[in-house]
């Protein structure tokens, strides 16, 4: 990658790149492991600098630019209750969908960040110190959200995620079947079936 | 997966035809007629393109195709990098295909869980505690867009934003925004194409799934309807109970109490078990949601939800068996 680039994903970053350059790193972003891995690290590095943990940078950047104009926009058509409203309900289910299509990355990204954050059962969390979550609080959480996203979908929320993230435990139910082998064997075997025709 | 090479030059006609008939639109249109338009277009629109999850100081992307043919759903997800997970869907069967080691994992979904067709059976109620309004024009994905927010009250639920496609009502990107005004999850297309002939090769599997283990997950966990003793004299404004089962979780034989409840657009689970042998009271996260446990007598309350965790906790430190 060359340092063009490297500055075009700090001014992403940062908020500052022009939107027809953004569009333009985005879809080069889509297209390219080693830029998605430094626009992640990138990411991560600029919400350490902030001090901001477990809120994404460039969420926050577009947020404050995006709140902005919100302010100096006209909140045209503030809908208050209208005999119309109750017609908004079924279009909101259209929410799931742009939601939809990306939740498969939800439990790839966040598996493993299952970590209680606060309350007297947990031990305060330091820097050299990170929290180990309780297996069982951990599987027992797991085992609410599901029942909590199945109900949900009977309720028109997120009905594709729910059964998403289904596959997703169903997925991670697979690999721990295959825990009793040591990471070396894994490994081994990863190797093995690599070399093979 | 092969992607159609973008017409810059369709594009560009495109939008400059378009540049009338937004602001128009734009200007005429109420914010329910705009969310009317996005729930007809999320039914019946095909799209195939490459969207960008961002959380948590994580970006990763997906290839997406998706259609509806004779009142079919045919779609394909296609994680980019990891383990090349692929999840095709065709009407109720959804095959989930693991390349890394060579499975298919295959799950029945019933009618309620098509993709469109559930939808809240309370209204959301806004004016009460949710507000909607159009904030501004924008592009995303190369086209043009209208802004839509919705905005809560109070800071007991998220608010949304939705940039919906101006030509067609498609929601091309969208946020969920937290208590603070910050997006904690953002889903946006770098491209799609909308509307265009998918090619049956669009869906089939990038693999040969002939060797490959298929695993069929067992039908769903136990659930009855009950009624319960156990309520909240303090909800957050707007919650209600709108079901209460009892139930088994998932990998275990206990059986638990679960009444939800639903403020018509965020809802919230409470899970009502026998208290566990370790104290596991306190706050936890699980993906975008909030979660609360607390002890009552012999029971462990826990709330859960895609809500701010002062909501999750008011509702569950609120319950009480009558």
């Amino acid at each position: 990658m060359n340092d063009a680039i490297r500055m075009q994903l700090s001014a992403y970053v940062d908020g500052e790149l022009p939107e027809n350059e953004a569009e333009l790193l985005l879809r080069r972003i889509t297209q390219d492991a080693e830029l998605r891995q430094e626009f992640a690290e990138y990411l991560a590095l600029g919400r350490l600098l902030r001090g901001e943990p477990g809120v994404a940078a460039a969420d926050r950047l577009h947020e404050r630019v995006i709140a902005g104009l919100d302010d100096t926009q006209e909140e045209s058509a503030v809908a208050t209750k209208t005999p119309g409203a109750a017609t908004a309900i079924k279009p909101l289910a259209g929410i799931a969908v742009a939601a939809s299509v990306a939740l498969v990355a939800i439990f790839v990204l966040q598996q493993g960040n299952l970590a209680p954050q606060e309350g007297p059962a947990q031990v305060a969390e330091t820097e050299e110190a990170p929290v180990v979550p309780d297996l069982d609080a951990v599987a027992q959480q797991r085992a609410y959200f599901l029942n909590h996203a199945e109900a949900s979908s009977r309720f028109g929320a997120n009905g594709i995620n729910s059964r998403l993230v289904t596959l997703r435990f169903s997925e991670e139910v697979a690999a721990e079947s295959d825990s009793d082998t040591s990471v070396d064997e894994q490994d081994e075997e990863l190797e093995e079936q690599s070399t093979q025709p | 997966m092969s992607m159609r090479p973008y017409s810059v030059l369709s594009g560009l006609i495109a939008a400059c035809g378009l540049l009338f008939s937004v602001n128009a639109s734009a200007a005429n249109e109420q914010p329910f007629d705009w969310l009317a338009r996005m729930g007809a277009a999320v039914q019946s629109t095909s799209y195939e393109g490459t969207v960008i999850r961002i959380q948590g100081g994580e970006a990763e992307a997906l290839k997406v195709v998706h259609t509806v043919k004779d009142g079919v759903v045919w779609e394909k997800v296609v994680a980019q990098e990891g383990n090349g997970l692929e999840i095709i869907r065709v009407g109720n069967e959804v095959h989930c295909i693991l390349p890394d080691r060579k499975s298919v994992l295959v799950e029945e979904w019933d009618d309620q869980s098509t993709l469109f067709s559930t939808l809240p059976s309370s209204d959301i109620r806004f004016g009460n505690e949710y507000d909607v309004a159009i904030v501004r024009e924008d592009r995303v994905a190369g086209r043009e867009t209208l802004l839509l927010a919705i905005r809560p009250h109070d800071g007991y639920r998220y608010g949304h934003r939705l940039w919906l496609d101006t030509e067609t009502g498609f929601p091309l990107q969208t946020q969920l925004i937290d208590e603070a005004g910050s997006a904690i999850e953002q889903v946006k297309f770098a491209d799609i194409r909308l509307n265009h002939d998918i090619a049956p090769s669009a869906l089939a599997p990038s693999y040969s799934t002939e060797h490959f283990t298929w695993l069929r997950q067992s039908g769903g966990h136990a659930t009855s309807a009950i009624e319960t003793n156990w309520s909240s004299d303090e909800l957050p404004a707007g919650f209600e109970a709108v079901s209460t089962h009892e139930e088994s979780m998932q990998g275990g034989e206990q059986m638990v109490t679960h009444i939800l409840f639903s403020d018509g657009l965020a809802n919230v689970s409470v899970f009502v078990a026998p208290a566990h042998a370790k104290n596991v009271e306190g706050a936890a996260r699980v993906g975008g949601s909030n979660s609360y446990t607390t002890r009552q007598g012999n029971h462990d309350v826990t709330a859960i939800g895609g809500v701010p965790a002062i909501t999750v906790r008011q509702i569950a430190t609120s319950m009480q068996l009558r």
